[in-house]
């Protein structure tokens, strides 16, 4: 045995208790190889073999709460939609298959979105964070259909609108809009700003023929556009300013509804703030209600009124801002709160440093998906999921740190 | 054609005419023909900037003096431009600013306010012939290796207690001394060696001067001297190549004498510097394999490996996810210490650098219009544009209705005002600002800023 491949002998159990640098590679390597998958699945033997839990039957446990789970949805599927709720989603699910059978049924899966519930009122603002990678993206996508959702229903003004098709969607889509994340890749680069922000009315028939240029204009004055942009093209234009024209577009047949995808991370300091004081100025407006996507905790801070925190799919912290802000419960919000760098440079905060990346979500940790990054795991924590429970008005949280009955 | 027709079709011409103007006026609209011209001109500066860039100069032309012997790094009137067919964008325009010994720099603004064209021209990286470094100088103290007329190393001699060179006897690969014509055994100098059995070679102080040097001598620079860390790591690494072939490849370019055996402990010792759990399996993948946190710290292993003096990390953390930007800070607040260097941070985040630098520089469109310590930025911000920035980005703490905006955009690179670049988005104009723009003022013994407001008044 050469000396190098005893280093490798001695390395790898050295290596065992940190969990997370393991899935990190494994699960980053891709579900695909067979190699990695065994190495995952031995990790978590392992884990089953040191604890209290050693009798645990893991599997079988798991699909019992499957069944539960399953059960519960079942329950829920027949409550009537809050009618107060402008938009009500209901254990959305958004699954990507990965690899198929030779009959074409799924072999894995990558779970995007796993079960996701919440409601959001006219004239809120909720928030989304989350690591790139928890699938927030893909919710707020599945929720205007451009993903076909898995499972789960998504109660527009009281319409259950998940298997609606393209044709019954149409109408729909004047009433909620997006606002893409970068601003330079979703503009037509063929078509002037007059021609990109009149499309849309003209498609769905919002205004006579002959005003819709005034109508055009006097969205772009809203939206701080001047009049002579009208002719001009895209590539015209600097990343803040084009972030104003889609705004506009989206804007631009009335929505009640805009989901905003990270609409300032790819923008500089001092043009985020235009754009977070236009969106806020035009929700006083016209009364807009926003579902603000984006992994900046301050940005979403300044803009929500409610907060769901999301990691790997699953919403593990929802309520509202104060809530969240003044009593963070899950210990992912914590560590996401203490991550944020702060400005000032006298002031030296104990920081939270999550150890790892965000497994895969092709193949999440059994138990609580946030164990392997968690300081604060406890040996239940990797067997059990936790369940996503009421504990103040309006505050759910899904940890063991807290009393599950 | 009826007459109503007619009508229309004039007012919408003289439209059209109105917005021609308007672009002409407002945006730089230029001609066929003032485009070739510009070009043409253009083409004749590249040309001579292109060619001083390649010419072979005798060392002595571009070594030269540090100002003050504290600093590792001068960067003195940096003039660097892009020629473009528009015109010429004058990307940082007159810059001065030093980083001291054992300390952290970080420059803050908007982007293409010019902090990334800074660095790469401190690592000579500019994307020739457009982009040149026309004016200025650049002065790097290195501890570099010794070379004699044929630009070799000059081997270092282990020396006895009276200071005389001890001399061994050669061997050839059997072990049997070597004997010259004579029959007597042929002896040489014994070179001194390291804790790792590498031979030692001579250094001396050497400072450079980075802008005047030829580019074919800046391999004896970047790696061993300057490293640089990208903003993205996901495209900074070669996807063909293992992680640790790259890695070896700076120990044993950098490195004199470095075996394929040193190099690779030698990696692994890095990647274990950077915080990899699991160094042998990282070191046998390729990137692909890697998440976008664990890719920055193989950039950061990578850069380390030369054991440079200065590292220049360009937007570390601006492609990676909050809590992965924790780790980075963490890891680079960590490395501060352990490491013999300085660290050039650019970021537009100044939540980062109140974190991490000593001394701040706030660039506004190529120029520097404030620098100063970390505490007299953050605490006493000078110049109405760093007070802006600060007001604008939402904290945690802040709880107001509406975030403070800067209104208006940079202006066009290609034609700068005269007056203060500043002007048109300062809610804080004086009658001076119309005039030139504002020199450098002294305000503390570490605190500039570039301002009509704190302008000393004669009259």
């Amino acid at each position: 045995m050469s000396k190098e491949e005893k280093n490798i002998k001695t390395a790898i159990p050295q290596d065992e208790p940190e969990n997370a640098a393991k899935t990190e590679i494994t699960e980053q390597a891709g579900a695909q190889t067979g190699a990695a998958e065994n190495a995952a699945e031995n990790a978590a033997q392992k884990i089953e073999a040191a604890g209290d839990f050693s009798s645990y039957d893991d599997q079988a446990e798991f699909s019992k709460e499957q069944e539960e789970r399953e059960k519960k949805i079942k329950e829920d599927e027949s409550l009537p939609p809050d009618p107060n709720a402008i938009l009500e989603v209901r254990h959305l699910k958004k699954y990507f298959v990965l690899k198929k059978t030779l009959l074409g049924k799924p072999l894995s899966q990558l779970k995007a979105v796993d079960d996701v519930s919440f409601k959001i009122y006219p004239g809120e603002t909720l928030g989304i964070v989350g690591e790139s990678g928890c699938g927030k993206s893909t919710m707020g996508r599945a929720i205007l259909k451009l993903h076909q959702p898995t499972a789960g229903q998504i109660f527009f003004k009281g319409e259950n609108i998940a298997d609606y098709n393209q044709k019954q969607m149409r109408p729909l889509r004047t009433q909620m809009q997006i606002v893409f994340q970068d601003p330079y890749s979703s503009l037509p680069p063929r078509s002037t700003v007059g021609d990109i922000l009149s499309e849309p009315v003209k498609v769905h028939n919002l205004v006579p023929k002959e005003q819709i240029k005034e109508y055009v204009l006097e969205l772009m004055e809203k939206c701080g556009l001047r009049d002579y942009y009208y002719e001009r093209y895209p590539h015209e234009f600097s990343g803040g300013q084009r972030q104003r024209i889609c705004i506009a577009r989206a804007l631009s047949v009335n929505p009640a509804l805009v989901i905003c995808d990270e609409p300032v991370s790819a923008l500089d300091v001092s043009i985020q703030a235009q754009i977070i004081n236009l969106l806020k100025n035009l929700q006083e407006e016209r009364k807009l209600t926003y579902l603000f996507i984006s992994h900046d905790l301050s940005v979403v801070k300044f803009i929500s009124d409610k907060i769901g925190v999301m990691y790997l799919g699953s919403l593990v912290e929802f309520g509202t801002k104060d809530e969240i802000f003044n009593h963070p419960m899950h210990p992912y919000t914590h560590a996401l709160f203490s991550a944020v760098p702060n400005p000032n440079p006298d002031e030296k905060t104990e920081r939270v440093v999550l150890k790892g990346d965000i497994p895969s979500p092709a193949n999440p940790p059994l138990g609580c998906k946030f164990h392997t990054r968690c300081p604060k795991a406890m040996e239940i924590c990797k067997h059990i999921a936790p369940v996503y429970k009421e504990y103040e008005e309006g505050h759910f949280v899904a940890c063991h740190c807290y009393p599950q009955e | 054609m009826g007459l109503s027709d007619l009508f229309k079709k004039k007012t919408e011409e003289t439209n059209a005419d109105s917005a021609a103007e308007e672009k002409k006026s407002s945006s730089h609209y230029l001609t066929g023909k003032e485009v070739r011209e510009i070009a043409k001109s253009n083409q004749k500066e590249m040309r001579r900037l292109e060619k001083e860039k390649n010419r072979k100069l005798p060392p002595s032309a571009y070594t030269s003096q540090m100002k003050n012997p504290e600093n590792i790094l001068e960067v003195e009137n940096l003039h660097s431009y892009f020629f473009t067919d528009q015109g010429v964008v004058k990307a940082v325009n007159g810059v001065s600013f030093d980083i001291p010994l054992n300390s952290t720099v970080g420059v803050v603004g908007e982007s293409g306010c010019g902090k990334s064209v800074t660095s790469m021209s401190i690592m000579r990286l500019l994307q020739g012939p457009s982009g040149q470094i026309v004016e200025g100088s650049i002065r790097f103290k290195t501890v570099d290796y010794m070379r004699d007329k044929n630009g070799k190393f000059i081997p270092e001699y282990e020396t006895d207690e009276n200071g005389d060179v001890i001399y061994e006897e050669v061997k050839d690969k059997a072990g049997r001394t070597k004997k010259d014509k004579n029959g007597e055994p042929l002896r040489r100098p014994k070179q001194a060696k390291d804790e790792n059995g590498l031979g030692l070679f001579k250094k001396e102080e050497v400072v450079y001067d980075i802008a005047k040097m030829p580019i074919s001598e800046m391999y004896r620079l970047r790696g061993r001297q300057m490293a640089m860390v990208f903003q993205e790591p996901m495209t900074s690494l070669n996807p063909v190549f293992t992680i640790g072939n790259q890695l070896d490849e700076v120990t044993l370019l950098h490195v004199p004498g470095a075996t394929k055996e040193f190099a690779k402990e030698r990696s692994i010792q890095m990647l274990n510097m950077v915080g990899i759990a699991m160094a042998e399996r990282v070191y046998a993948s390729y990137p692909h394999e890697l998440s976008g946190g664990m890719r920055q710290r193989i950039m950061i292993a990578m850069a380390l490996a030369g054991e440079p003096r200065l590292i220049i990390a360009d937007e570390p953390t601006t492609a990676l996810d909050v809590t992965i930007q924790a780790q980075i800070l963490e890891l680079f607040n960590d490395l501060k210490k352990r490491i013999n260097g300085s660290i050039l941070l650019i970021t537009h985040d100044l939540g980062v650098i109140a974190e991490m630098a000593d001394y701040v520089v706030v660039m506004y469109a190529g120029r520097i219009i404030e620098k100063g310590t970390a505490s007299e930025i953050f605490h006493n911000p000078c110049h109405p544009y760093t007070q802006g920035l600060q007001k604008s980005k939402p904290t945690m703490k802040s709880s107001d209705d509406r975030l403070f905006n800067i209104p208006g955009n940079v202006p066009n690179p290609v034609d700068m005002p005269d007056y203060c670049y500043f002007k048109e988005r300062c809610g804080k104009c004086v009658k001076q600002c119309s005039g030139k723009y504002p020199e450098m003022v002294q305000l503390s013994p570490t605190h500039f800023v570039a301002c009509h407001l704190y302008q000393p008044r004669n009259e």
